[in-house]
């Protein structure tokens, strides 16, 4: 992205819509819209400043010309209006277009992004992924206070992924299409960063320090019951989805057996290759006993 | 028109340039700044008087010639303009230099058929209403085949507005249509009108192109994209060389043949090779004002389409 907002041309000419920054900290669901796909979801929003008085957009000069937001900001305003228009349109342009029309914007603007609706899905499961991030990052803390006791992990685990599964019951009769969408393959390489960092931060926080091979098992499990969850989620009818936690919990009990099972699996593994060992001994001890005689 | 130009272009290509250049700037150094003219340098005012002129004797048959030396393939670039465009019910378009009405007609069609699609789907929720709800719908719906859009066609030639409206009578338009007489460096609309502004093959013949994009960022409003179709350079270099031998030997001779006017067409040729290159548009774009301004190559840079929006 070029830095535009720095030349001195730009700052004298009012930009119709880019509002300050200070504007912007007036509003409550600012701090979500302005995370990025890809930064490190347990990096803490800077702190707000203390908001100043609002701008009038004549144009003076070049000052504080840094303080506008950038283009993105403006997209990212503009995908999470339209998130309240998805019910009725859709994961679609048409969804965008509704929505910037709310920020006061012409339906044209809906033209700076994908005809598909892609980048309205992928900033909604970011945006779903920042607050589950908070979510468990709000309860390790009253796990640290020593208000709350430290759940076991599959117990941590059922709850992470219901919280976050949670969050698509407003949209789950499009949602769907937006998996399919999501599985297009220019998108692929976001929907796959996504899915991995938020599998990654559970695990973070279910306080997951493995440095070994484990570390991969674990989150491959766990995505493929994530995956596996939200598919069960889709058909799911029962009231408030008690299917879709019931088959979490199997799932989740599952994966706890494997790792056991894992371990039954070696340490038979190595009962029988002794057992197989000491026969063969036996056998050669047999044979140059018989031959010495 | 015979009467401007200079006599040498007798000359077919480029090479005629520099003597073109001498006989223009002698009789063009009494009034105004310098501009060029095709490959002539002439002055402001005389370049919009010769553009008028070039367009005032084309417009009959300028369908015709763009079918024939595009061998028809404009209108694939002006379908794509519009899909570019992805317009909803509801749009305010401006098509300035819009004169015989191609990218207005396909904008409606486009528009008509996206509202078609609203209302079937809007019929397939309608399974569970009651009647009275229904018929009601149903009277609202009727009057709105287009939802509320419209187009303003622009354009400084009154005769290319002229058979545009013709053909516009002719193919049945009249719904969200309306003709304007205007100068894109000047528009006569008020500031913050419009939800998109196009210029298809249009901003080239505009005498200074950073004051009509000014006027472009003014009449949008906030969130309105600008959209602008129009020849640019080939950088493929063999593919480069192809296509000026087919403009400079064969286009010149259609014009002649087909319009009866040799000169108009050199113009045009001519012109498109003094138009500046895709990344020179943007950068004025971006000057105007203009934010998220991208272009898209068409046929490998014979044709380009810049968007920006007014952010």
């Amino acid at each position: 992205v070029r830095c535009q907002l720095s030349s001195p041309q730009r700052a004298l000419q009012a930009s119709a819509v880019l509002r300050r920054v200070s504007d912007e900290q007036k509003e409550p669901l600012a701090s979500s819209s302005q995370q990025q796909f890809d930064s490190h979801p347990s990096n803490h929003q800077p702190e707000q400043e203390p908001q100043g008085p609002r701008p009038s957009y004549t144009g003076q000069g070049g000052q504080e010309s840094e303080d506008y937001e950038s283009e993105e900001q403006l997209q990212h305003r503009i995908l999470t209006a339209a998130l309240e228009f998805v019910p009725e349109h859709g994961w679609t342009a048409e969804a965008i277009a509704e929505g910037a029309k709310t920020l006061g914007l012409s339906v044209a603007a809906a033209g700076m992004f994908h005809s598909d609706g892609s980048e309205l899905i992928l900033h909604f499961v970011s945006q779903c992924n920042t607050k589950l991030s908070e979510l468990l990052e709000q309860e390790q803390k009253l796990v640290q206070l020593g208000e709350a006791e430290k759940k076991p992990t599959d117990q941590f685990l059922r709850d992470a992924v219901e919280a976050r599964l949670r969050m698509l019951i407003p949209y789950i009769e499009k949602w769907p299409q937006a998996l399919s969408i999501l599985l297009l393959p220019h998108n692929i390489p976001s929907s796959l960063n996504l899915l991995t960092s938020m599998i990654d931060d559970i695990w973070h926080y279910a306080g997951d320090q493995s440095t070994d091979f484990n570390w991969y098992t674990r989150r491959a499990v766990l995505t493929g019951i994530y995956n596996t969850t939200e598919l069960v989620m889709m058909q799911d009818s029962s009231p408030d989805f008690e299917e879709t936690w019931r088959f979490l919990e199997n799932r989740v009990a599952d994966a706890m057996n494997m790792g056991n099972t894992a371990n039954q699996v070696q340490s038979t593994g190595e009962a029988v290759v002794q057992g197989l060992m000491g026969a063969a001994v036996t056998v050669s001890n047999a044979e140059t006993s018989r031959a010495v005689r | 028109a015979a009467a401007g130009l200079c006599p040498c272009r007798a000359l077919l290509s480029r090479r005629g340039g520099a003597l073109r250049a001498l006989c223009g700037s002698v009789r063009g150094l009494a009034a105004g700044p310098e501009t060029h003219f095709g490959f002539q340098t002439v002055t402001e005012a005389e370049r919009r008087e010769k553009i008028y002129q070039v367009f005032e004797s084309v417009a009959k048959k300028y369908d015709v010639m763009n079918d024939s030396m595009t061998l028809g393939i404009h209108r694939v670039w002006k379908d794509i303009l519009i899909h570019k465009m992805n317009p909803f019910p509801g749009t305010l378009l401006l098509d300035v230099a819009g004169g015989t009405g191609d990218i207005a007609f396909r904008f409606i069609n486009y528009v008509r058929s996206v509202r078609e699609r609203q209302l079937q789907r809007k019929l397939r929720h309608r399974q569970n209403l009651s009647w009275q709800e229904i018929s009601e719908s149903y009277q609202e719906d009727k009057s709105k085949s287009l939802g509320d859009s419209q187009v303003v066609v622009c354009d400084i030639n009154k005769e290319m507005l002229k058979v545009g409206k013709q053909k516009a009578q002719h193919l049945g338009y009249s719904e969200g249509l309306s003709w304007v007489l205007g100068n894109a460096e000047e528009l006569p609309f008020d500031d913050d009108k419009f939800d998109v502004y196009t210029i298809a093959f249009g901003i080239r013949n505009v005498t200074r192109i950073d004051l009509a994009l000014q006027e472009a960022y003014r009449v949008l409003k906030p969130g309105g994209r600008f959209l602008c179709l129009e020849f640019s350079h080939v950088s493929n270099p063999l593919l480069s060389r192809l296509y000026d031998l087919y403009s400079f030997q064969v286009i010149p001779v259609l014009g002649e043949v087909i319009a009866g006017d040799w000169k108009s067409y050199q113009y045009l040729v001519e012109s498109i090779r003094r138009f500046p290159p895709q990344e020179e548009l943007k950068a004025m774009i971006e000057d105007a004002g203009f934010f998220k301004v991208d272009y898209q190559n068409l046929n490998s840079g014979i044709v380009a389409i810049h968007s920006g929006f007014k952010l």
